[in-house]
Formats: C-alpha cells, sequence, structure tokens
C-alpha cells in the first residue's frame, strides 16, 4: 500500500514536488534558524571558553583562589600524568595545557639594548602540534595582522597594537622578561613570528603568544601548567556533562586539606557566566518554539492547499466507489511520506548550510565595517542533536495536521450531488 | 566587732599613691635621659653606625633563601660594592640564574642574562618589582643615599634583644622622596651595629621589618652576617639573606662597574 | 481602491487561512521590533547608564593617562588651573584623581585604582555624599562586583597601601561605608573611591586630577592641557557590542520574515489557482491583465496591512507592559555595561521602517505569483481549465 501511494506520489509531480519542496524549505529554515539562534547565544559563552574558562577547567584550588594575578607559581604541577588521567576518565572532552603570565616585553636597539619595554600579558598553548586545535579555538590565525603562525620555537605572535606602538617588525628579536614559576628572573628571546589583533581590547595592548613547550621552557614549567581546560568533542557547552565530570573529578581529586590539589570548574561556574547561560537558554527555547509553531502554520497551509487542489480527483475517486474512510487515510499516509520526505531534505541541507557556518561563520565585522571590534565579530552556527529532529515537528506534524483537516472536507461531500461538481 | 574593710581600703589607697609617684618618677626620668641625649647624640650613633658598615669597598658571597608559597629557594651571589653607588652582583647558582648579572650605576640599574645574550634596564615601575620573588623590591636595592642624609634621628628609647643591650632610634624623612617615612632602628649600644629595623609608612602603619642576627666579628670590625627581610603586609616566612664570605677594601678592576663588564 | 475593497472582502471571506497567515506575519513584525526595541533600550540605558555613573558629557584627560595602561597612571596627574579650574568652580567639570594602590582584604594582597572624586560633585550619579568624612575615619565606596571579588562588605575596613607623588609609603585603613549598586563596570571592577581632598592629601598632590568628567556640552575642545575626549569615543566599546549584535539578530529577523513571506507566496499560488474562473470573469468584464494582476497583488499585500494592525492590537499593550516592567537579564559582571532590567525603546523611525519593510516585502511576495495571471489565456480560465 505504502509503496503504491509513494509510486503514485512519485509519478505525480503535481502531488508531491511542490509539498515536498515547501516542506523542505520550511523544515531548513527551522534547522538552520535553530543552529543559528544556538550559535548567536553561545557566541558569548564561546568567547570565554576558548579564551579562559573552557568548557571545564582544572586549575590548583590556591590557584583558583588568585586567579587574576595569574600565579603561575601556584600552578598544577605534574600535569602530564594529570592530563593523561583526564584523557583516559573523561574521553568526550579534549584536554588542553596552557599556561598565561604576566611579564614585560623588551625590545632592543641595534646594539642589543632596551630600546623600549611594554607590558606583555604571555599566552602559551600548544601551537606548534600540527593536532592541536588550539589555533583554531582561539581564532589566531584568522587574527594575524601582519607576518604568518609561528611554525618554530622561539617564535612568539604580539599584539599588532603593540608593535606598531614601538614599531617592531615582523623577524625581529624582543626579549620576554618576567619570572619563572619559581621566583627566578626569567629572559627570553623570541623572533616575532607575526602580529595579531583579537579585538578584545585588554588582549590587543600586549598579548604575546608562545607555544607552550617554550613557555614551559622558560618559565621553569617543565610538566606544570597553570590550567588545564576541558573541551567536549561535541564543541558545545553541555552543562549536563560538564556536571558529571566536575563532581566525578573533584570527588577523586579535589582535597579540603591541599590548597594544591586540583579543582574543576565548569564553564557555568566562572566569569558570571551562570546568569548568561540561563538566559541563553530560555531565550533561545522560546525563540525556537515560536519559529517552529510560525512553520507549523506554514506547512498546514500547505496541506489545505494540497486538500484543495485535489477536490475534483477525490469526487472522482467517490464517484468511482472509493470509500470516504480510504481516501482519507490514504491521504494521510501521503501527507506523512511527503512530511518525512521533505523533513530529511530540509534536514540535510539545513544541517549541511549550519556545518559550513559552524565551520566558517559569517564576518559581520566586515560587513558592519567596525575594525576594532570588543568580540570576534564572526557568528556561527552550531550543530546540536536537537538540529537532527526539530525539523521533523513542524515538517511531519504540520503537514499531517493541515491534510487531516483539508481531508474532512471529503466527509463533506455528498454522491449525489458528485457529478454536478464534476461537471460531467 | 570593729570591721577592718576601711583599713584594708586605705593600705590599698595607700599601695596605689606609691604606685602612682612611682610611675611619675620613673616617666621623669625618662624624659630627662632623652633631654640629655639630644638629637646630635642620636646622629652620632648613626654616623657611628654608618662608620662601621660601610667601607670604601667590599666583595661577599651570600646566599638568599626565598619562602614562597609552595617551596623555598636558594641563590648564591657574589657581589662587589664600592661605597654605596656602585655594586655589581653576578648569580652563582642555581643553574637557571647562574651567569645572570646585575649591574647599579647610581639611579640606574641593568640586569644581563647569558640565556638571552641581553642587558636589560629596569627602570621606572619596574624598579618597585620584587627581585626574584623575595620581600625585597629592587628599589629596596638602590636606596644609595646616607641615612643621615635622609632623615633626622632621635632616640626613644633602650631594650635588650637577645642580650645586647640597644638603643632604638627613630629617624624620620627630612626629604620628600623617600620610600619609608619612619624608621625604627635597634643599635647594639657596644658594637653600633643594627639589629633590627622597622619601616613604617608615613600613616604610622608597620610595612617592613628587617632581623640581624650572626653577628661576627670580620677584618677586625662587627657585621651582621644573617638578615631577614619580611614584608608585614604579606603572608608567608620572608626572605633571609646569609653573607657567607666577606672582605672589605679589596683592590677592585674599574672595568667590574661597566656596562661590558655584563657581558664577560 | 476597488481593488483594496476587493481585496479586504476576499481575504475575510478565506477565514481561518487568512488569519493564520495574518497571525504569523505579525508575529514576525512584532519580534522584529520587539528584538530591535530590546536592543535600543539596551544600547539608550547603557549609554545613559555609562554617560550618569563614568563619562558624563565627555571627560578632559591627563596627557599622560592611558585607560588601558596601568602603569600610565603613576605620572598622568596634573593640577587643574585656568580655564578647567573655572568649570570646576562652576560645577560643570568635576575632577576624579586616580592613584594605584595595594588592598589588603582579609590578609590577601590585592592591586586596586584608588580613586578620588568631590563628595558634593552632581555631575555623576555616584553616591559620592556617603564620601563625606565622618571623624577619623576615611569612608570608602566601592561597588557590587568589587564588593564580591574583595568579599568586603558595607561597614568593614580594610588597608590599603600606596604610594605618594614622591614615592613614600603609606597606608591606613579605610571604611566601606557603602556598597553601590551600577550597571557600568568600568566604575566598579577593582577600584575603590574616596574623597578626591583626601587622596589629594594622601598623594601630596593639592588640587590635582587625572581626569574631568564634564556635565556640560559646552566643553567640546581641549581645555588648557587637558585632552578632550568626546562621548563617542568613551561609549566606542558600547557601540561595538551594540553593532554586533544587531548583526547577529539580523539574520534572525530575517528568516523569521522569510517563514511568513513564504506563507503569503503560497497563498497567493493556492488563490491564483483556485480562483482561474474568477481571473477569467475580471478579463471577460473588460479589466486589463495588468489590472487583474494589481487586485491580486494587493489582495495579498493586504495580509501585511492585516498583519501590522493584529501586531498592534497585541504589540502595543505588550510592548507598552514590557515597556514599563522591562526585561530581567540579571546577567552581570561581563566586563559590559548591561543593566538588569532592560525597558525595550521602540522609536517612530524603527516602527515605521519596519512596517514599510514588512508591507513592502509582502507585495513583492504577492506580486510574483500574481505576474502567472498575465500569461494566462482568457477563455481557459473562465473555463477554469488548469493552466
Amino acid at each position: 500500500m505504502i509503496r503504491f501511494i509513494f509510486k503514485g506520489l512519485l509519478r505525480d509531480r503535481q502531488r508531491s514536488l511542490l509539498p515536498v519542496l515547501v516542506v523542505s524549505t520550511g523544515v531548513f529554515l527551522t534547522v538552520l534558524m535553530t543552529g543559528w539562534l544556538t550559535g548567536i547565544f553561545k557566541d558569548m559563552i564561546d568567547v570565554n571558553a576558548d579564551f579562559t574558562t573552557g568548557h571545564v577547567r582544572v586549575m590548583t584550588q590556591a590557584y583558583a583562589q588568585n586567579e587574576t594575578q595569574l600565579p603561575n607559581d601556584l600552578a598544577i604541577l605534574g600535569a602530564d600524568d594529570l592530563t593523561a588521567e583526564l584523557e583516559k576518565q573523561y574521553p568526550e572532552m579534549e584536554w588542553v595545557n596552557r599556561i598565561r603570565f604576566g611579564g614585560l616585553l623588551d625590545i632592543p636597539d641595534s646594539l642589543g639594548e632596551t630600546r623600549a619595554q611594554g607590558q606583555a600579558v604571555g599566552i602559551a598553548v600548544d601551537l606548534l602540534n600540527p593536532q592541536s586545535k588550539e589555533s583554531e579555538r582561539m581564532n589566531i590565525l584568522r587574527s594575524i595582522v601582519q607576518g604568518k603562525m609561528p611554525d618554530n620555537k622561539g617564535e612568539a605572535l604580539i599584539s599588532e597594537d603593540f608593535a606598531v606602538r614601538f614599531k617592531v617588525q615582523v623577524g625581529d628579536k624582543v626579549t620576554l622578561f618576567g619570572n619563572t614559576m619559581n621566583g627566578a628572573m626569567m629572559f627570553s628571546n623570541f623572533i616575532v613570528a607575526g602580529t595579531v589583533r583579537f579585538g578584545v581590547a585588554m588582549l590587543d595592548r600586549g598579548a604575546v603568544i608562545i607555544d607552550l613547550s617554550d613557555a614551559r621552557n622558560i618559565l621553569d614549567m617543565q610538566d606544570a601548567s597553570g590550567e588545564i581546560l576541558g573541551f567536549s568533542h561535541a564543541g558545545y557547552y553541555d552543562d549536563e556533562q560538564a556536571a558529571l565530570i566536575k563532581s566525578s573529578f573533584n570527588e577523586t581529586f579535589t582535597k579540603a586539606d591541599d590548597e594544591f590539589s586540583p579543582v574543576m570548574l565548569r564553564l557555568r561556574d566562572q566569569n558570571g557566566l551562570d546568569e548568561y547561560l540561563k538566559l541563553a537558554d530560555s531565550m533561545s527555547f522560546i525563540m525556537i518554539l515560536v519559529f517552529v509553531i510560525a512553520m507549523s502554520i506554514v506547512l498546514w497551509n500547505t496541506g489545505l492547499l494540497g486538500g484543495l487542489r485535489r477536490y475534483t480527483e477525490y469526487g472522482i475517486r467517490l464517484a468511482l466507489g472509493e470509500e470516504k474512510s480510504h481516501i482519507y487515510s490514504t491521504t494521510m499516509m501521503e501527507a506523512v511520506l511527503i512530511g518525512i520526505m521533505g523533513s530529511i531534505v530540509g534536514t540535510v541541507f539545513g544541517l549541511a548550510l549550519c556545518g559550513y557556518l559552524q565551520t566558517y561563520g559569517i564576518d559581520f565585522g566586515r560587513v558592519l565595517d567596525n575594525s576594532s571590534m570588543m568580540m570576534p565579530q564572526k557568528f556561527r552556527a552550531y550543530i546540536t542533536p536537537r538540529l537532527f529532529y526539530i525539523g521533523f515537528i513542524p515538517g511531519t506534524l504540520a503537514m499531517v495536521l493541515g491534510n487531516a483537516l483539508a481531508g474532512f472536507a471529503i466527509y463533506k461531500r455528498k454522491t449525489a450531488r458528485l457529478f454536478k461538481e464534476l461537471e460531467v | 566587732m570593729v570591721s577592718i574593710k576601711p583599713i584594708r581600703d586605705l593600705i590599698i589607697i595607700v599601695n596605689q599613691r606609691t604606685e602612682i609617684m612611682k610611675r611619675i618618677f620613673l616617666i621623669l626620668i625618662g624624659i630627662l635621659i632623652a633631654l640629655t641625649m639630644n638629637a646630635q647624640d642620636a646622629k652620632a650613633i648613626l654616623q657611628k653606625v654608618d662608620d662601621n658598615m660601610s667601607s670604601r669597598n667590599r666583595v661577599f658571597e651570600s646566599t638568599m633563601t626565598i619562602h614562597g608559597k609552595r617551596s623555598s629557594r636558594t641563590i648564591t651571589s657574589r657581589s662587589y660594592a664600592e661605597g654605596e653607588k656602585q655594586s655589581f652582583t653576578e648569580y652563582l647558582s642555581p643553574a637557571r640564574d647562574q651567569g645572570t648579572k646585575m649591574l647599579k650605576l647610581k639611579d640606574q640599574l641593568w640586569i644581563y642574562s647569558p640565556a638571552s645574550d641581553r642587558t636589560i634596564q629596569i627602570s621606572g615601575h619596574l624598579l618597585r618589582q620584587s627581585v626574584m620573588g623575595s620581600d625585597l623590591s629592587y628599589e629596596d636595592m638602590m636606596e644609595d643615599r646616607k641615612l643621615t642624609d635622609v632623615y633626622g634621628v632621635k632616640i626613644v628609647g633602650v631594650e635588650t634583644i637577645e642580650g645586647r643591650k640597644t638603643t632604638i632610634l627613630e629617624l624620620i624623612a627630612v626629604l620628600d622622596d623617600v620610600a619609608y617615612y619612619k624608621r625604627k632602628m635597634w643599635i647594639d649600644a657596644e658594637r653600633f651595629i643594627p639589629l633590627k629595623e622597622e619601616l613604617y609608612a608615613k600613616g604610622g602603619q608597620l610595612l617592613k621589618r628587617t632581623t640581624l642576627t650572626d653577628v661576627k666579628q670580620l677584618q677586625g670590625r662587627w657585621f651582621p652576617t644573617t638578615i631577614v627581610y619580611k614584608d608585614m603586609l604579606k603572608e608567608g616566612k620572608g626572605t633571609e639573606f646569609k653573607i657567607t664570605g666577606i672582605k672589605f677594601d679589596q683592590e677592585l678592576p674599574a672595568y667590574i662597574f661597566t656596562k661590558a663588564a655584563l657581558k664577560k | 481602491m476597488i481593488a483594496f475593497k476587493l481585496a479586504f472582502r476576499n481575504l475575510l471571506g478565506a477565514g481561518l487561512r487568512t488569519w493564520l497567515i495574518v497571525a504569523v506575519l505579525s508575529f514576525a513584525y512584532v519580534v522584529i521590533l520587539f528584538y530591535n526595541g530590546m536592543l535600543s533600550g539596551w544600547d539608550r540605558q547603557g549609554r545613559r547608564d555609562t554617560k550618569e555613573w563614568e563619562i558624563g558629557q565627555g571627560q578632559l584627560w591627563h596627557s599622560a593617562y592611558d585607560k588601558y595602561d596601568l602603569f600610565s597612571i603613576q605620572d598622568a596627574h596634573g593640577p587643574v588651573v585656568g580655564e578647567a579650574k573655572k568649570f570646576t568652580d562652576k560645577g560643570k567639570l568635576t575632577p576624579v584623581l586616580i592613584v594605584q594602590a595595594t588592598a589588603y582584604p582579609q590578609g590577601r594582597m590585592q592591586g586596586v585604582l584608588l580613586k578620588g572624586i568631590n563628595p558634593d560633585q552632581q555631575i555623576l550619579k555616584f553616591p559620592s555624599s556617603m564620601l563625606h568624612q565622618d571623624g577619623q575615619e576615611i569612608n570608602a565606596l566601592i561597588g557590587k562586583r568589587m564588593a564580591l571579588t574583595t568579599r568586603l562588605n558595607k561597614g568593614d575596613k580594610v588597608l590599603i597601601r600606596w604610594r605618594d607623588k614622591d614615592g613614600t609609603f603609606d597606608a591606613l585603613e579605610v571604611k566601606i561605608a557603602d556598597v553601590f549598586n551600577c550597571n557600568v563596570p568600568a566604575v566598579d571592577n577593582g577600584q575603590i573611591w574616596i574623597d578626591l581632598n583626601t587622596l589629594q592629601k594622601m598623594m601630596d598632590l593639592p588640587g590635582e586630577a587625572t581626569l574631568l568628567v564634564s556635565g556640560t556640552d559646552e566643553i567640546n575642545e581641549n581645555v588648557g592641557p587637558w585632552i578632550y575626549k568626546d562621548t563617542e569615543f568613551l561609549l566606542a566599546e558600547l557601540n561595538q557590542i551594540i553593532h554586533a549584535k544587531k548583526g547577529g539578530s539580523m539574520v534572525m529577523q530575517a528568516m523569521l520574515l522569510i517563514i511568513a513571506l513564504l506563507a503569503i507566496f503560497d497563498t497567493q499560488i493556492l488563490s491564483i489557482f483556485r480562483r482561474q474562473k474568477e481571473i477569467g470573469t475580471y478579463i471577460a468584464l473588460g479589466m486589463t491583465r495588468a489590472q487583474v494582476v494589481g487586485i491580486f497583488t494587493v489582495e495579498g499585500a493586504t495580509h501585511s496591512i492585516l498583519a501590522t494592525i493584529l501586531g498592534a492590537l497585541y504589540g502595543i499593550p505588550l510592548f507598552l507592559w514590557l515597556g514599563i516592567k522591562g526585561i530581567t537579564f540579571g546577567v552581570d559582571d561581563m566586563g559590559i555595561t548591561m543593566a538588569e532590567t532592560i525597558y525595550p525603546y521602540y522609536s517612530i523611525g524603527l516602527i515605521i521602517t519596519t512596517t514599510l519593510f514588512v508591507i513592502l516585502s509582502a507585495t513583492i511576495m504577492s506580486y510574483l505569483p500574481a505576474r502567472r495571471i498575465s500569461r494566462m489565456k482568457p477563455t481557459d480560465a473562465l473555463k477554469g481549465k488548469i493552466q
């Protein structure tokens, strides 16, 4: 029976093509909109997650308390073992080590004496490992104004504003000056591989980005890390997952009497993001709900259209002696098939575009012609599990509902008047 | 029965009065002492301390132990100093700091690091940073004016520290550009060396305390060889500075106080 | 005119379907208005709060002052004399002295900015009158964010250490006279406010300031050595965020509108399809094809007029209610000036452009399918033959 209806649908393009097109367009838009909205509401969170908080973050308890001072003397020791342990126990997240440090950037003159000095905000991430996603995560490549990504040890990226202010060229040698983890003096030369501008005022003043291994060397932090960040492989922040990992980790590793024992914080626990998350959740829920309803109305309309279009056909079928209930049920089945087909097509295209937007984003910085944005100007869609089914709600349900309502007209038909109506 | 209470009360009153008299007497004597030991004497004491502590030049090896929150670190160094204006320090250990050199000429400070082969000038706000995580700032090391030039001195009391009689001097700044408005120094009354020093904020808040111990006689003069610096507002155990060897009035090559010496 | 009458009659005759489309379109219309209203509400409040609490009608900076360079603060102060003094005496400028200091709340060490302001100033909304000294104690004000990070409460005392202009250390306990609640993190994070006179005495910088906050629009250029920074310069960060948010919401609004327009497009196709006899009749009665296309276009576009009316019916009370009650976000401490409760603001311009945009796009969407009419053969149309 289904096969018969399916064949009918395929052969009669009037019956299939337009409804499927409408349903898939609607579903496509629903999926895209949901993904986009999720993306927009997460953008603020992402900036925080990518630059500071991670989806979860591990620090020593003492470090966590004095975090604003970047107290690397309180860093996690045995970071490699801890990272391995985290990878083993919580493989659903990617674990990365980072070191943030303060210091001075000293620019030498031709004789090697101090020509200029400026405050530096050091960020050490895994840049050189080709498997590392860190440079992508922090949007480093796209933030480069001059030069290129460091591809050797001893190379650094410095802030464009700093470079302009102190007339530093790509390829120049600069010296980073500060304290090691143990408080000893630290001097280290770096070749400027490129300059960056993130659009975040604090970083653009004096960011220095170096590879993690370099930082460990110069800061005397072998096997130590200021912070270990966890990023969900799914690519988005899942609060339940983070909460589970957090409580399990803290139960095992955090000791009340040892301020150097590690403690894990969720993104939600940090930077006052809790309220924002609550807001984002409820806002995106309301928006998506409203959108699904709107889409349902449109598809319902399509269902009605389908029913009305085939008024004559139903008349003939009735005249030929087909049961009203049979006509109704086949119509419903058709609607279900069209709904599913349209939903699949729409979801596939919607996901594809979301996937594209997730990877590449839309750069509104250019559209708005604003060179020094506070936040990254890229807006991205996000693919969440919800996207895989959300389109089916308006797609199938509305289609079926529309047809079901339109189909009632069949029962109102009187056989006696059929021939007059059909003008045969 | 005759109550003895009034009598007892009377005795108590009399006792109290004698106590009060005693106190007044002591206070009067104190004032008298203070008056006789005038500022001139205080200045003389400080001058003697200066004479005792300073020399034409000195070469010394020292260890500095910095107590961090987590661990302690000991740094050894060899220093050459001429008067108060010029000094040159070379760090000997640990390995990471070995070869790092610091040169101070008047109010300028340079640090040379062999690893980066760079000479970096420490200036401005950087001078206020702590030296290698210790309780000392670069600026603390830079102070090279004579105390008698900067402070007005008076004697404020006597005290016994670890069996040594000391005179307590109070120094109040007479110039504006000093880090510490008020200092209190406990000077060994016989040997004329400081045994304790406290640094105060303008408003009277105690900021830093230095205790000097292990006084030894070296080349005919008394010298404290262990100095503990403690930032009183900061938690922690402070920084311990030990002189392991010191020689006064040596023949020093002139080049040692030049920037060229840093790279040698 | 006849087209409009016909359109209304036809639409109302279509019953439920018309109202569904109108509902969807009105919804898109209301959401677009609401979202933009919310953003401009945020923008207006952000600007107002920033002006009221931080920047006034502009600021005059000491030439060495750099907001982002802490080390610049040490040397960024100068005497308020001459023209600047005259303005200050008239209450049109209020000087602020900024000093780096260290606070020791509960024995912990924390770098802070000590800011001195005249307790009697009227330019900023800041509760500076709390800074009036009662006796020996120095009263200080901190913001709620600072209170949270330092764990200091009203009535607590905290030790502050600073260095005066000559570098002499000084330290003192101040009493937190009050914790103020404001939406501008720039006057809150890491800052302790005290009386300007006291701070000038503490620093031995009588009559000096780091910047002057203007309370008048008379000042719009440098005054003596003081460099004028206009409100646009000082509000740049907020403007950028609002711009960014608008960018992100544009796509959402466009999609919402597309959904609604899709419904109109869909209905137009349906009508033309079902009403061929009617079309044929019009032409037979002597109407030109263009006129018939016009009738159908107007009919489709009328959806949007009905939508704006419906939107107004529930939108106006809703907006009024939200305008009074505000939307509470409770978002805090994101480093951005954002009120906890945002009162959406709908400008006439916004309402007119949004309405015109909705009607125009609905008209275009109605016209596109209606063009098919001009390709119809009137005779076939009259018969109702599907073409």
